[in-house]
């Protein structure tokens, strides 16, 4: 039955599932345990399945994603929670070097089922060393997933998909969103973990993007509707793999591309996008790929240059005009 | 430096130009500005200036030939030094060009073999000894690589046999889907260009469907047929029970439609589509726009209930809060349409757009010297001119004597 949620609650309703069903998922993570974590992600779970399965962990993130490593290679299935993308830099040696490499370098002789949970992208003046999006860092690590849910539905459903998937997959999440409400339904048959998924539909361009850029698109949608321009907004939900098929079927009806990404543009997961999305659909496009992006600079503490230093939806709306009408 | 010649569009329409006579010969000193050929449009004779100061230079293309708008026809090199050096290569040159705009212009938009082929066949041992140089001028004929286009608009234009470079470029001067599909359909986008600065203004929502809509219905073969009736027992009964006149109207064309049932079906691809009931679309005015709000089942309910209906349609028509606006299901699926411009006095006669999804439209004009003029333009693959007559008739008969119009329908509406 469908109700309404907050994403937190989402994430919090898919591990206490995950537990009741399966000893060997355990947490690990800062203040993860008692406190209940810095989004309240783990709540309650602490008094229920008990210190051994919540584990509090010092702030060491290098170490303790190492521990979630090891921990998958000898048969729990840990879920790692980082307190956000920025401190995971710290943990990228685990993330990278061991959780990635381990499945190919051992021959497969160990799966990597390690879900490494962590929010990014900018939220409200925490400055530029809190604010970082980093999804390209983490994007061009072969042997690594990366699922990305913007609604509660979908940080539930991917949440327990990462945690029964035998691959090392990042879940990132963004700070903004755990206090977002949406439906939530358990009992619905969630779609494959990296499938992407059509939020509106147009026939004039595809507007490509994931994560929090996903209500700004269906804003700018919805103003772009009133001056006659119907946009299709696809919602990734999965940076690596990305779903093609979904794109090219909605590019072969609107022949636009118009990406919305937070993080900055140079290099990033726009740029992926674009460049994956040109190589299959070159011969149907009917304007150059567009990116709306957030701008190449470290995010300032100043609300106002925060503000317009990412995607607003009035940029959205006025690249997706000039795309259209150029 | 030698910068070749194209055949200049000349107008919106112009497709080909012909080209008269040349005014200077090859090796001819031209000024920028100068007329250096005369060449004939649709609309009237004209000159092709010099756009380079320097020497005209072949190959020049044949006078008195068809030439498409964008083709080479000839060149202007900046010293005359260069120009006579290759003069020798060019009179070989020459004879090909005669040729090649003539199939060119024959096969516009047609995949042909490149003109340089055929040419070379006739002609195997100038080919031989000049090939290079007569590639670049068979190159000019066919090719549009130089003509930005997005990829979707090149394989659109490769698809449906449309030359890309007789299309005039979108404001940020490429060519997209949108001019190609226009080319296509017969359409010529106007070349703002030319003419004074303009400001652009994206149609609204509805301007664009009103625009979609009637574009539909452009293909639809269209007769009408006029009468002239008296109105004045439909205006005294209007006065008497307090309906509104189009109301009326709208009540006597879906009597009249119930007695010639074809006027209430539609042609698809399958077959007519009889309609089961008569719902009368209706023509209102609003700011920048139409619409055409739906009455349902008219010949058979209570006048007074479509009068109460047709209050609500047209305050929903008119309205300004959102929330009262017509939905989709409030101005879909006419089965017949009603268009009055009787409020304009001085409207003696017109006649409306048929639109897709109905067989008829009656347009009614001003009342004039006591007749009003009533025409109903018609889908010919559907109903003739002696079934709009016998409407007519019937229209005639009621509107004479319309006491019968708001009384309750007679037997025989099954």
């Amino acid at each position: 039955m469908a109700e309404q949620v907050f994403y937190w609650q989402a994430l919090n309703r898919a591990l206490d599932a995950e537990m009741a069903v399966d000893d060997s998922v355990v947490v690990l993570g800062e203040d993860v345990g008692l406190y209940g974590g810095s989004y309240r992600v783990t709540e309650g779970l602490h008094a229920k399945y008990g210190e051994w399965r919540l584990r509090d962990m010092p702030i060491s993130e290098g170490s303790f994603t190492g521990l979630g490593v090891g921990a998958a290679m000898v048969g729990l299935r840990p879920v790692v929670e980082i307190m956000t993308i920025n401190f995971a830099l710290l943990a990228l040696d685990a993330i990278i070097n061991m959780a990635a490499k381990i499945p190919f370098m051992s021959g497969g002789q160990f799966s990597m089922p390690l879900v490494v949970r962590m929010p990014g992208g900018v939220a409200k003046q925490l400055a530029a060393q809190h604010s970082q999006r980093l999804e390209q860092t983490l994007m061009n690590v072969p042997g690594l997933r990366i699922a990305v849910p913007a609604t509660p539905q979908d940080a539930y459903w991917q949440l327990r998909q990462a945690i029964n998937s035998d691959e090392p997959i990042v879940l990132l999440e963004h700070e903004l969103l755990y206090f977002s409400k949406g439906e939530l339904d358990e009992s619905r048959q969630a779609p494959p973990m990296h499938r992407a998924q059509v939020c509106r539909q147009g026939g004039d361009l595809t507007i490509v993007t994931y994560s929090r850029m996903c209500d700004l698109a269906l804003q700018a949608a919805t103003q772009l509707a009133e001056t006659g321009i119907e946009a299709e907004v696809i919602d990734l939900r999965s940076l690596r793999p990305i779903d093609w098929d979904s794109c090219v079927v909605s590019l072969e009806k609107t022949h636009r591309l118009l990406i919305v990404e937070e993080d900055s543009g140079f290099s990033g997961a726009g740029a992926e996008i674009a460049a994956g999305l040109a190589e299959r659909c070159f011969l149907i496009m009917d304007a150059p790929p567009r990116r709306v992006a957030g701008r190449e600079l470290p995010i300032a503490y100043n609300a106002a240059l925060e503000a317009a230093s990412i995607p607003r939806v009035t940029d959205v709306v006025s690249a997706a005009q000039q795309l259209c009408n150029p | 430096m030698r910068e070749p010649i194209l055949m200049p569009s000349l107008s919106d329409t112009m497709e080909t130009g012909h080209l008269i006579d040349w005014l200077k010969q090859p090796g001819d000193a031209v000024k920028k500005g100068e007329a250096i050929a005369e060449v004939e449009t649709d609309k009237a004779v004209m000159d092709v200036e010099a756009f380079y100061d320097g020497y005209l230079a072949g190959p020049l293309a044949a006078a008195d030939t068809d030439i498409p708008v964008g083709v080479v026809i000839g060149y202007i090199v900046d010293s005359l030094g260069a120009e006579k050096a290759t003069e020798k290569q060019e009179k070989q040159e020459k004879q090909k060009v005669d040729k090649a705009p003539l199939a060119k212009a024959a096969d516009v938009g047609i995949k042909a073999p490149p003109p340089a082929v055929q040419t070379s066949t006739e002609a195997p041992a100038q080919a031989a000894k000049a090939p290079a140089s007569a590639k670049p001028m068979a190159t000019d004929m066919t090719s549009s690589k130089h003509i930005p286009a997005s990829p979707y608009a090149r394989g659109l234009a490769r698809e449906l046999g449309i030359d890309l470079a007789r299309l005039t470029a979108g404001p940020d001067g490429s060519i997209r889907s949108v001019q190609v599909v226009s080319a296509a359909l017969g359409r010529v986008e106007p070349n703002l260009s030319d003419g004074p600065d303009y400001e652009l203004h994206p149609l609204t929502p509805m301007q664009k469907a009103i625009a979609n809509n009637m574009m539909a219905a452009a293909t639809t073969p269209t007769f009408r047929v006029s009468a002239r009736f008296p109105l004045a027992p439909l205006i005294a009964l209007a006065h008497e029970e307090g309906y509104s006149l189009t109301l009326l109207l709208a009540r006597a064309c879906a009597l009249t439609v119930e007695a010639h049932p074809r006027f209430n079906a539609v042609l698809t691809p399958q077959g007519l589509a009889q309609r089961q009931q008569v719902d009368v679309g209706i023509a209102v005015d609003v700011p920048n726009g139409l619409v055409t709000p739906v009455l349902r089942d008219v010949a058979r309910r209570p006048v007074e209930e479509l009068a109460g209906n047709w209050n609500t349609l047209k305050e929903r028509a008119t309205g300004k809060q959102h929330s009262q606006r017509l939905t989709p299901q409030d101005y879909r699926g006419a089965t017949f349409y009603l268009s009055n411009l009787g409020m304009f006095s001085s409207v003696v006669h017109f006649d409306a757009v048929v639109p897709a999804g109905a067989v008829a439209i009656l347009a009614v004009a001003a009342i004039q010297d006591g007749l009003v003029e009533f025409t109903l333009s018609c889908d010919h693959r559907v109903v003739y001119g002696a079934d709009a007559a016998r409407f007519m008739e019937t229209l005639a008969l009621l509107l004479g004597d319309p006491t019968g119009l708001d009384a309750a329908p007679t037997s025989g509406a099954a």
